[in-house]
């Protein structure tokens, strides 16, 4: 047992390299009945003239938690309007913002606490109470163990469970809970979302950026696909502005998606391939000598090395043309626009998951790409925007000496770990479920918590997760739908949705920043609860009994609470056995007492928060109008039908650290010789296993985003339903025209994973050797009624390849075959 | 008393069918593919991959068009389309006989039929529900992402729609039908 | 107070005074029992059958047991609609020869065929009062509210009115008061004319359709009416000598013939010439439609059984084959009734909104529509009530013109 090793130690360590840029990093995991007219059976919401409640809130159909206003008639949530006042959303919801109701009002909801009564995975559950699900969990039944059979087992190493999170705005209540469970296995939705894109931003200039897009004059958005993928304010302000009004958008993409439709002009490059573009836009950049000469020679560490590393490697827009597909003109053309447009000139960062293995090696290329042109931390650029401070909720971070340490083996040759370099925060999911079902874990995990979170549908390898948990003994899921995932759980446990709960107030930084709070709507439905009060009612279950188990194995603390001898003077007057007793009560209450992370109301903690930092008016303000920034009664005005002001010209925060990158150094790192040793390459280099060919008869398979969808999320959202019925697979025309498959047909599309069976949807949108469908459908859980067997599941299909860095889940490195059935 | 007209700034749209929702959830239509008031409308881009045409693949959000002179109220034999005091189109679901001549006579594809009544039915300006509250926004344009739309009287000289209409380039759809539609696309 | 019941018992008398055989269910089943009588017998029960089962499902199922959808409204049933009444107007031009313009030699027919038109436009209701939404809504703001620029307001009303005046025009034929038959015939006739021109107007009135928009429909409703009308003249008399003419009939029916094919050029000229302009300079949404009709296999069954058959068979017996023409009339009449329907169907081919409104369908080309089992069971029983109808009016009233 080694005494060194600190949970507290190790989370801080690998902080330093988990890089949380201005604020709005709300990380989404990313990563399909027959097609038909749905009978026009559900009777939709109408407003009236009615005395209403206007509540406002923010939406969680998706991870920008747009701000939003409620209007509630009798008690029914009849409308979800925009709130004009926060800045980051600007006034909007989008199809999904508005179909919340539907989320809210879904009959195939989670109504109340369950536990498995039949085989795992097979969805057998019986609906029992809180105070009934919680002992489940605690002390089994007859079809699982409890935690508390396992802990002792495992001599209390609380790492023996598993806790991960999808995005959300309590996911830091429950990584508290996780924090004071003592676990140090924790897997969110980073390693299948941009943990890549963030790092590599963050060790290149010190921070994942944003963009300004409102002033920008130039714009390479490769690969991010904003008309679909909404983000805000992105989406909010780059369409307004292309078409010859003010912007020039660029948009790089395999697929002719509607970001192409909206840009001034679309490059159909050959997917994985954009890190070769990159290179070839540097290399003009420099060869030409475009770039910001004064502020490279001020911010800039080992530019002469980046620079003949460039210019040596031979990455001219000629040999990138061939590799990429694109023409060589262009790529001159961008170039030089690029540079022209400096600095108000945005290479788009990105933001989703990863594509391809040497995706770390492209966002780097891609910031130094924009650094040199010096739009860092300007106006027009890319900005680190300011953060609003807020109070702190403090937790409880026991420390359990048996607790092992994460389950990641290091690799000995290269100081890294088995499967990448690094190991971030939200660590690697699909190396670890590897891990797992290989049996190379250095410890036993046997039990897993899991909440707002779909792995089975998530990542990569649908048949590969759904054996890890058939294997884990305990799993606990905490849900608002019955997704597949939480049909391969052990107890259920509700948690009502966002209209029904008050969240964890937030500070969202930008060139506008904001502090936003999601308000309660109506009063939770069915027996369902938040996060928060449910892990108060399980932690005042599971508490007093492992800590006795803690008590039973964890020496040190067996020492910290007996008392001897020495302990007792003159004056005392308990026994030995008493003083320990109080010696234990003590320690119990000032460390392992995990009810008190729990034990305030979220308004309280919310009101806390707030007025630490800004005053008690300024907690009244959040829970009446759900936005607080400073001087906000001053600065807010409306300017017209459509235009707001939230901050005057002089008050964005376009440049807060004049220029200078966020890095250690305060210089952008070209060279990064540390990972050189671990065999990553150390400064962005093409490799020729990067060359990207599709073998004869086969495509490579792209997945996406659609604006109507969030992944499975939003499946069985009757509403949306109505826009998007099913997901259908792009096929190039004429490929589709000499396999004989019209618009409509089944086909079924197979990989060395799995297969999956879709409707094709022949179109010139796409290249002949490549496809795509949407992520979120075909799941396989039957009491999922409109999602159920719904079109085709990508990750079904999907090889479970990760980038070697992060190992975070390249989700475009499968090639597929596709059959007409 | 006002003169509503819809001004379309349509290069903005990204046809994430927010509109699409947010009329359905504020005015109570059904769920179905056939029940729009409005739509976005797109085309397959010309050209073959990858020289694929930009401009054929633009978004084109639309609704009825609240004419001034229009067929729909021409054709209606019991007068159940009739003009309000705003210059909406309404159409009275009392005197609505389902005879379907507006539906056919419509230019734009407007008008759908409203299971619960069998009448027929089309968009109107939120005029029963957001206009009623005395709000100056409909639920199309207020909870569009990229703000497609504004919405405002044009008999007022100062409203922003006016100031739209006399400043920028604009057309009309089917203008050569004489139906003077009052939705405006700015070019 | 007396006067009022002196003008009841005065309409009361005029009632009693009709000539209307008094009749049992045995005489409605005493006709010759040879195979084809039966066979029709058995057909018009089983369209009546057909008539009630439509109904119900439509009682049970409102506009969805219809193919109807939002881009093709009208369907098979407003085509049937439209096929009685034209047929209807047809036997009231025809039947005006004799009693309102004095044509001796057509007088044979006036009494049958006005008879006719009375029981094919009340075929005709029977069918669009299940076609219509709200048929009780229409007759109350009909009234109260009425739409006078709309073309099936004037329709409705005048093919109302039209009906009250038959009504009228045909009792009096059975009275045998030619003046008044005359009279009433005459202004039954011009409301006709005007009810069915305004028909043909709600299709002429679409700015928005090109390929009906204009003059062609209100005026080719009325030539068409009257080949119509001569077609089931020809089928009417056929039954009634069962093929073997007496000498003034045929004389008649040379004349009717004669007329036929006169009307039939005319048409074919009006047909080609609508064509010719509809596709000539390619315009949009015109001319492509117009290609796609000449295409389509329901064109041709019109052209060729409404128009060439028809024609080849007068005009090569130099309008003396009775027999022939007999069958010739009843392919025409299967002509006319794709003709009613290719005229709704063809209106509503091209979509007006020619845009994709989701991303995962095919871009919206020919608007599609087949009639359900609904509409089909209810069109023939629509049918079948034309012909029980029909057939009992030839039991209670004498319809051969005396002399």
């Amino acid at each position: 047992m080694d005494v060194g090793i600190s949970r507290r130690r190790f989370l801080k360590g690998s902080a330093a390299l988990t890089v949380l840029g201005g604020g709005t990093i709300g990380l989404t995991p990313l990563l399909g009945n027959e097609e038909g007219d749905h009978e026009a059976a559900a009777v939709m919401t109408k407003t009236s003239t009615k005395e209403a409640k206007l509540v406002p809130t923010l939406c969680e159909m998706c991870v920008n938690k747009c701000a939003a206003i409620a209007r509630v008639e009798d008690g029914v949530v009849v409308k979800l309007d925009p709130n004009p006042l926060f800045p980051k959303s600007k006034n909007m919801l989008c199809p999904r913002g508005n179909a919340g109701i539907q989320a809210l009002y879904d009959p195939d909801r989670l109504k109340r606490p369950m536990i498995r009564t039949g085989e795992k995975g097979k969805g057998e559950f019986k609906e029992v109470s809180w105070e009934e699900a919680y002992d489940a969990i605690l002390n089994g039944t007859d079809k699982f163990p409890g935690m508390a059979k396992i802990l002792d087992e495992e001599e209390d190493n609380r790492s023996s469970f598993l806790f991960c999170a999808g995005e959300g705005m309590a996911e830091h209540t429950f990584k508290m809970f996780y924090e004071a469970f003592g676990s140090a296995n924790w897997l969110n939705h980073a390693s299948i979302c941009l943990q890549t894109v963030a790092s590599a931003y963050g060790v290149t200039m010190g921070a994942y950026p944003q963009a300004d897009l409102e002033n920008a004059e130039y714009v390479i958005m490769a690969g991010a696909n904003r008309a679909e993928a909404i983000v805000t304010p992105d989406t909010m302000d780059i369409f307004k502005r292309t078409k010859g009004r003010g912007a020039k958008l660029i948009c790089v993409d395999p697929r002719f998606t509607n970001t192409a439709a909206k840009a001034d002009k679309w490059l159909g490059i050959k997917p994985g391939t954009d890190l070769a573009f990159v290179l070839a836009l540097t290399y003009v950049t420099l060869d030409e000598e475009l770039y910001n000469k004064e502020y490279v020679t001020n911010n800039f560490n080992d530019f002469d090395l980046y620079k003949e590393h460039i210019l040596s490697s031979g990455y001219t827009p000629k040999w990138a043309a061939k590799i990429t597909g694109l023409k060589e003109s262009d790529i001159y053309e961008i170039a030089r626009e690029f540079a022209a447009h400096a600095p108000r000139a945005i290479y788009y960062p990105g933001r989703r998951s990863t594509f391809s293995k040497n995706d770390f090696q492209l966002r780097r290329a891609m910031a130094i790409f924009q650094a040199l042109s010096g739009g860092i931390d300007t106006k027009g650029g890319l900005v680190f925007g300011s953060k609003l401070p807020l109070g702190e909720h403090k937790g409880v971070v026991p420390m359990y000496y048996q607790a092992r340490e994460r389950a990641v083996n290091k690799n000995k040759q290269n100081d890294g770990y088995d499967h990448c370099v690094v190991v971030s925060g939200g660590g690697s999911w699909i190396a670890w479920r590897n891990r797992f079902l290989e049996n190379v874990m250095p410890y036993k995990v046997r039990g897993a918590f899991i909440y707002k979170h779909n792995p089975m549908l998530n990542m990569p390898n649908t048949a590969k997760t759904a054996e890890m948990f058939k294997k884990m003994e305990l799993v606990v899921a905490i849900d608002t739908m019955p997704s597949d995932t939480v049909m391969y759980a052990d107890v259920v446990l509700p948690e009502c949705t966002y209209l029904e709960r008050t969240d964890p107030v937030f500070s969202f930084g930008g060139v506008e920043p904001a502090i936003a709070q999601r308000n309660k709507v109506i009063e939770p439905m069915y027996d369902t609860k938040p996060v928060n009060e449910i892990l108060h009612g399980l932690t005042k279950k599971i508490s007093k009994p492992l800590f006795e188990i803690t008590k039973k194995h964890d020496m040190f603390l067996q020492d910290e609470i007996t008392a001897s001898e020495s302990d007792l003077d003159e004056n005392s007057t308990m026994t030995l056995a008493e003083l320990s007793k109080q010696k234990e009560e003590t320690m119990y209450a000032d460390e392992f007492d995990l009810t008190k992370v729990f034990e305030h109301s979220q308004e309280e903690v919310n009101e806390h928060m707030v007025a630490e930092k800004h005053g008690e008016e300024a907690a009244k303000q959040i829970k009446e109008h759900g936005i607080f920034y400073p001087n906000m009664e001053k600065y807010y005005k409306q300017l017209g039908e459509n235009k707001f002001q939230y901050y005057p010209e002089n008050k964005k925060s376009y440049s807060v650290n004049g220029g200078v990158p966020k890095t250690p150094t305060k210089k952008i790192e070209c060279n990064l010789a540390n990972l050189a040793s671990k065999g990553v390459d150390p400064m962005p280099t093409w490799r020729d296993e990067y060359n990207f060919k599709v073998p004869n008869g086969k495509f490579k398979l792209l997945t996406g985003r659609h604006a109507q969808f969030t992944q499975t999320g939003t499946s069985n959202n009757i509403a949306l339903h109505d826009l998007i019925h099913t997901n259908y697979i792009w096929i190039n025309e004429k490929v589709a025209k000499e396999q004989g498959i019209a618009f409509g047909d089944k086909v079924e599309v197979s990989s060395a994973t799995g297969k999956t069976i879709i409707r094709a949807y022949p179109t010139e949108k796409i290249a002949p050797d490549t496809v795509f469908f949407v992520h979120g459908f075909g799941e396989e859980s039957e009491k999922l009624t409109t999602a159920y067997k719904n079109g085709g599941c990508d990750n079904a299909v999907i090889e479970d390849n990760i980038e070697p860095v992060y190992g975070a889940a390249a989700m475009h490195e499968t090639n597929v075959e596709i059959r007409k059935v | 008393m006002a003169n509503y007209v819809m001004v379309l700034d349509y290069k903005n749209c990204i046809n994430c069918k927010a509109c699409e929702i947010a009329c359905k959830e504020e005015n109570g239509v059904l769920l179905g593919a056939d029940k729009h008031r409005i739509w976005v409308g797109s085309n397959n881009p010309k050209g073959e991959w990858p020289k694929l045409d930009i401009a054929s693949a633009a978004f084109l959000p639309s609704q009825c068009q609240q004419c001034e002179n229009a067929p729909c109220q021409d054709v209606c034999p019991t007068n159940a389309t009739y003009y309000d005091k705003n210059g909406v189109v309404q159409v009275d679901s009392d005197k609505c006989i389902l005879c379907s001549y507006c539906m056919v006579a419509c230019p734009y594809d407007a008008r759908y039929v409203d299971d619960r009544t069998t009448t027929v039915d089309k968009c109107t300006f939120c005029s029963d529900t957001r206009l009623a509250r005395g709000e100056v926004t409909t639920a199309c344009q207020n909870t569009c992402p990229t703000k497609v739309r504004t919405f405002g009287d044009i008999d007022d000289p100062d409203s922003e729609v006016s100031e739209l209409l006399r400043t920028r380039e604009h057309f009309s759809l089917k203008s050569n039908l004489g139906t003077k539609p009052k939705l405006f696309y700015l070019t | 107070m007396e006067t009022v019941a002196k003008k009841s018992s005065t309409i009361k008398e005029f009632i009693r005074s009709i000539p209307i055989n008094k009749i049992g269910v045995k005489d409605l089943l005493n006709f010759e029992k040879s195979p084809l009588n039966i066979f029709l017998a058995a057909l018009t029960l089983v369209f009546l059958g057909l008539f009630v089962i439509g109904v119900l499902f439509y009682l049970l199922h409102g506009h969805h047991a219809y193919n109807v959808t939002r881009e093709h409204p009208w369907g098979l049933l407003i085509a049937v609609y439209i096929f009685f009444v034209v047929s209807s107007t047809g036997l009231c031009i025809v039947g005006s020869l004799g009693d309102v313009f004095g044509f001796k030699d057509y007088m044979a027919i006036s009494k049958r065929a006005i008879f006719g038109s009375i029981v094919t436009i009340v075929a005709g209701f029977a069918v669009i009062a299940f076609e219509i939404g709200h048929p009780i809504t229409m007759m109350i703001y009909n009234v109260l509210t009425p739409g006078l620029t709309s073309a099936i307001w004037w329709m409705g009303t005048l093919y109302g009115l039209y009906l009250t005046f038959m009504i009228i025009e045909f009792v009096f034929l059975l009275k045998n008061d030619m003046k008044s038959a005359k009279t009433f015939g005459l202004i039954g006739l011009l409301v006709g004319l005007a009810a069915h021109s305004n028909l043909g107007g709600v299709f002429g009135f679409l700015n928005a359709r090109t390929i009906s928009n204009g003059v062609f429909y209100p005026t080719y409703f009325i030539l068409t009416a009257f080949i119509t009308g001569v077609f089931i003249a020809f089928i009417m008399m056929g039954f009634r000598y069962k093929l073997s003419f007496p000498k003034e009939i045929q004389t008649m029916l040379s004349g009717l013939a004669k007329i036929q094919a006169l009307l039939i050029s005319i048409l074919i000229f009006f047909v080609t010439w609508k064509f010719l302009t509809d596709v000539y300079g390619g315009m949009p949404n015109r001319a492509e439609v117009a290609e796609h009709i000449l295409g389509s296999w329901t064109f041709w069954t019109e052209v060729i059984l409404a128009m060439l058959i028809p024609l080849t068979i007068i005009l090569a017996s130099k309008a003396s084959a009775y027999k022939a023409i007999f069958f010739a009339s009843l392919s025409g009449m299967v002509g006319i009734f794709f003709m009613r329907y290719n005229l709704v169907h063809d209106t509503q081919l091209k979509p007006l909104q020619e845009m994709k409104i989701r991303e995962y369908q095919l871009p919206p080309e020919w608007i599609h529509y087949f009639p359900s089992a609904t509409e089909i069971m209810i069109s023939l029983g629509g049918l079948g009530l034309c012909l029980a109808l029909y057939y009992v009016g030839t039991k209670l009233f004498s319809l051969d013109t005396e002399h």
